[in-house]
């Protein structure tokens, strides 16, 4: 016992003081920091470094663009790629299946046909760089897409005289302009409708770069003038070597969107052959004297092809398809709201490829759009929810202006994975946004007329310069963006037209405008690597930046679809 | 042919848009207004103390500024019209009336107000949304547009009485005119004329540039003179053409056109007389003003019309004034970077060859002929000895 105590008490003794505790503690304490702030220090550094560029441009085969092997996106999101890949290639063989000789005739007799068959090189070229949501959200959409034209293609095989002689079906069709929304044909629910020129020509110029090459030479050699717009020049030039589809018990031509558009109605007249109206929709849209003119129009319209087929319109169909569109409103609006935070969901070429169909049509026509809608609706939430980061880093905000290319329309994804711009908003996904109030005939005609004023291509270039000008930026400050990617549609008269005053604003408001030079429907023009270029150039030069990807500044893509 | 007494007057009225008479007219207190479109119904502009201006640019140089803002591809007309704003060549407009019809001209339009070119507290820029069609609901619209866009702010602006009265006596001094114009311009059929395609453009232009009250007198002294006119030999031209097409503000093309044989005999192209001097009918019971918005929108042969019966009705008037005026073929033109013409003119030149068998050349050029002349001087000399093979095939059968 006794030993024990004088243990303690040498333990005592031996112990450090209060004093010498509390320094002793002190040092460990300061280790600790150190260590801890070294930590820190590196997983900052680690946070700060650069993420590997993915080297998506070296997938590319040299000139072709033919992927040398699929992109490595990491285990879950590779296999899904890989398995949506297999799916888009399941809805193309099931249309071949529904009607195998339908198909393969119209292989034969149409030359943009064969443009359907590069239909999964579209899709990844789309996805090209995405993971997660936005891997996700992207499939869903252009594969809806992609089925809303198979299931034209399907009629097509079907009923056209070219193919199957005449046919009952084919006199029970309205076919219509492209441009003019689908809206007022739901109110024909036992008659079927077509937008002449999106099937045969309009999609596939975007399936395939060059796809509209020969039409835009058709109607040269004719003797229209290169420096038209191209869109409707090849439209003219389907016409003059009879490419279109023929059925219809009558044509809808409308006045939209522009002077060349108008113009391609008379040489598509003379060749369909068949009765036409014009649809007219005011310019001066922002003007309430318009709007009596505009309904007046459309009532024509419906009594028009009320005697035609000598049916009667059926407004309780298109109110349900009116609820319907109203509801696919709703969920575009939600995206356009994430896009305004920093948890951007749903955005460039996705954004306006899957706007700019379904505003033509949409849940309108084909109710498997609503199922989609709802679906990315409900991983727009989550993803935003969980904060989930996109698949590239953003460096630049961005509104993207003017008409794009068709023969490029996955460059706003380019510029995502190459720059790190981010196209939040553009210029034909910010159409009419109207929810229709179907409460009476005349309130869903008014608004219908509302709508169409302000359809794709239609609601800035017509009715004054503040619906182009002053909108955009509108659209700069509602979206915080700090750059404007614009498109200079080299033949587009209402936007050239106004191009030194776009200049001119850009610099007294400080936002960065990158013009980049396009042709639309030609890119033997302007190719795919010159709209790169322009990019490139001024992201170097006056940005001073490096590319996020450097693999994917400049590559040759002049023979690829 | 002996030289019309007042020609070089008229020439000399074309040098200057604010040439002596309309600086004379606005000293008077009349109010000037500006226009660059068919579908600005003239008449209207001329009523009680307005007088119109259809808006050219003489003696244009550079358009380096309006290029800057409007772009090269954009018609040089439309151009021009901005250039020539900035450089304050339209100062002594009251207005610009103008239409949403082709997007150059609408954009150049805007650019009046968007730069603020004309330094006028008055001035005002206004925009028409014209149909696309002549259906009665569009005439409609047409007539609302008229009403609120030139007729409302016009009297509220200047004081400009649009009562009934005033608006008949506009149409009549319109159509006194008008009568006179045709009447000269039938001169031009027959074998022997006695007015060039170059003078009766002049006159032409004349008449949509200056004040009509203050030209009346000489174009009546100028009826009387052709009326008496010892017309050339027969065999003086190598050929006879329609011309047809987009606009021609600058006569120097059909001079250009005759020095090289062929005679013009008919003007169916913006700024000539077909359509643009038919006499305005207003009818017992019809509201005037949309008496003489109809006139417009019928006699308008703008290739923008839509409807079919104005798509057919564009070719077969051309296949009319062959016949009428004995043309052996069409000169169709088309102002580079006019989407409307350009369309029209290519359908048109294989449905006038190809169904109506005209033989027709099929243009497109510059806005001023000084620029590009030798080309086009090659193309007409070449035409114009296809027309002369083609007679000589058909006189040996």
């Amino acid at each position: 016992m006794k030993n024990l105590e004088s243990y303690i008490d040498k333990m005592i003794e031996a112990a450090p003081t209060p004093q010498q505790t509390a320094k002793a503690m002190g040092s460990f304490m300061n280790a600790a920091g150190k260590a801890a702030d070294a930590a820190g220090k590196m997983l900052t550094k680690m946070a700060d470094k650069p993420e590997k560029p993915k080297g998506l441009g070296t997938l590319y085969t040299d000139k072709t663009g033919i992927l040398k092997h699929r992109e490595w996106r990491g285990v879950g999101d590779t296999a899904y790629d890989f398995y949506r890949w297999l799916y888009n290639w399941k809805d193309i063989i099931d249309l071949y299946k529904s009607n195998p000789k339908g198909m393969k005739d119209c292989l034969m007799r149409y030359r943009w046909m064969g443009s359907y068959l590069t239909l999964p090189a579209f899709m990844d070229r789309h996805t090209m760089g995405l993971k997660g949501t936005q891997l996700k959200l992207a499939h869903e959409s252009y594969n809806m897409i992609m089925r809303n034209f198979l299931t034209a293609l399907m009629l097509i095989g079907k009923v056209d005289q070219h193919l199957v002689g005449d046919n009952p079906i084919a006199k029970r069709i309205i076919v219509f302009d492209e441009l003019i929304p689908s809206q007022l044909w739901a109110g024909f629910p036992t008659l079927l409708n077509f937008p002449l020129q999106s099937p045969p020509l309009f999609f596939p110029s975007m399936l395939e770069q060059s796809m509209s090459k020969h039409y835009l030479d058709a109607v040269e050699n004719f003797g229209v003038p290169a420096d038209v717009c191209p869109l409707p020049s090849a439209e003219a030039g389907m016409a003059v070597e009879d490419d279109y589809p023929a059925f219809g018990m009558c044509y809808i031509a409308c006045n939209m969107p522009c002077d060349g558009s108008a113009m391609t109605s008379s040489f598509q007249e003379r060749r369909l052959n068949m009765p036409t109206y014009v649809l007219n929709v005011p310019v001066r849209y922002d003007e309430d004297e318009s709007q009596e003119y505009a309904v007046a129009e459309l009532k024509k319209c419906i009594e028009y092809v009320e005697n035609l087929a000598g049916v009667k319109y059926d407004y309780n169909a298109l109110k349900a398809a009116c609820e319907r569109y109203n509801e696919q409103t709703e969920i575009e609006l939600e995206k356009w709201e994430y896009n305004r935070t920093d948890y951007p969901q749903f955005t460039g070429a996705n954004l306006w490829l899957f706007r700019m169909f379904s505003f033509a049509g949409g849940a309108l026509k084909d109710p498997r759009y609503l199922q989609v809608e709802r679906k990315t609706k409900e991983l727009m939430e989550k993803a935003y929810a969980r904060k989930e980061k996109r698949s590239t880093e953003i460096r630049h905000r961005a509104i993207i202006w003017s008409c794009p290319a068709n023969y490029y329309t996955d460059f706003p994804l380019w510029l995502e994975n190459c720059w790190g711009i981010c196209g939040l908003m553009d210029m034909e996904t910010n159409t009419s946004t109207i929810k229709f109030d179907t409460s009476s005939p005349e309130s869903m005609l008014r608004d219908m007329a509302y709508h169409y004023e302000r359809a794709i291509m239609r609601k800035h270039t017509k009715g004054g310069y503040a619906h182009v000008l002053d909108e955009l930026w509108k659209q700069v400050d509602l979206y915080h963006a700090d750059m404007v990617i614009m498109y200079d549609q080299i033949s587009c008269k209402g936007m050239d037209g106004l191009v030194g005053d776009f200049e001119d604003q850009a610099k007294e408001r400080g936002v960065r405008m990158i013009w980049v030079k396009q042709d639309l429907m030609d890119c033997t023009t302007i190719s795919r690597r010159d709209m790169r270029e322009d990019v490139n150039k001024f992201m170097y030069t006056v940005m001073q930046e490096e590319p996020l990807d450097p693999s994917l500044v400049d590559f040759d893509d002049s023979l690829a679809w | 042919m002996k030289e019309l007494k007042h020609i070089h007057e008229f020439t000399k009225l074309l040098d200057d848009v604010n040439n002596n008479l309309v600086q004379q007219a606005a000293s008077e207190g009349k109010i000037p207004l500006g226009y660059t479109c068919y579908y600005i119904p003239e008449v209207l502009l001329n009523v009680d103390k307005g007088f119109s201006v259809r808006l050219r640019t003489p003696n244009m140089g550079s358009l380096d500024v309006s290029t800057y803002y409007m772009s090269n591809y954009v018609c040089e007309f439309s151009r021009a019209i901005v250039e020539r704003g900035m450089e304050g060549g339209y100062n002594f407009l009251g207005a610009l009336i103008a239409s949403e019809t082709c997007t150059e001209m609408h954009r150049a339009a805007e650019h009046f107000d968007l730069l603020k070119l004309v330094p006028n507290d008055k001035f005002f820029v206004a925009i028409l949304d014209v149909p696309f069609k002549t259906d009665d609901h569009c005439v409609e619209h047409y007539v609302k547009q008229i009403r609120n866009k030139v007729i409302e702010p016009l009297e509220k602006v200047y004081g400009i009485d649009y009562s009934d009265e005033k608006l008949r006596e506009a149409v009549k001094l319109h159509n006194e005119v008008c009568k006179i114009i045709t009447e000269i311009g039938e001169f031009r059929k027959g074998p022997t004329p006695r007015i060039t395609g170059t003078e009766y453009h002049i006159l032409n232009l004349v008449s949509y540039t200056c004040p009509k009250a203050l030209i009346i007198d000489m174009l009546r002294d100028t009826l009387e003179e052709v009326r008496n006119r010892k017309p050339d030999p027969e065999g003086t031209y190598r050929a006879r053409v329609v011309m047809v097409g987009s606009e021609i503000d600058d006569y120097e093309f059909t001079q250009l056109i005759e020095e090289n044989g062929a005679l013009v005999v008919a003007d169916r192209f913006c700024f000539g007389s077909i359509p643009g001097r038919e006499q305005i009918v207003l009818p017992e019971g019809e509201d005037v003003l949309t008496a003489i918005a109809r006139h417009y929108m019928e006699t308008s042969q703008c290739a923008r019309f839509m409807n079919k019966e104005k798509v057919d009705g564009r070719k077969e008037l051309v296949r009319k004034l062959v016949a009428d005026y004995d043309a052996d073929g069409v000169i169709y033109e088309q102002m580079k970077f006019c989407e409307y013409w350009g369309y029209e003119r290519a359908l048109s030149f294989h449905i006038l060859t190809d169904e109506y068998n005209i033989p027709t050349l099929s243009v497109d050029r510059q806005y001023t002929v000084r620029s590009g002349t030798g080309q086009l001087r090659t193309r007409i000399q070449a035409f114009v000895e296809s027309l002369e093979i083609k007679k000589i095939h058909k006189q040996r059968g």
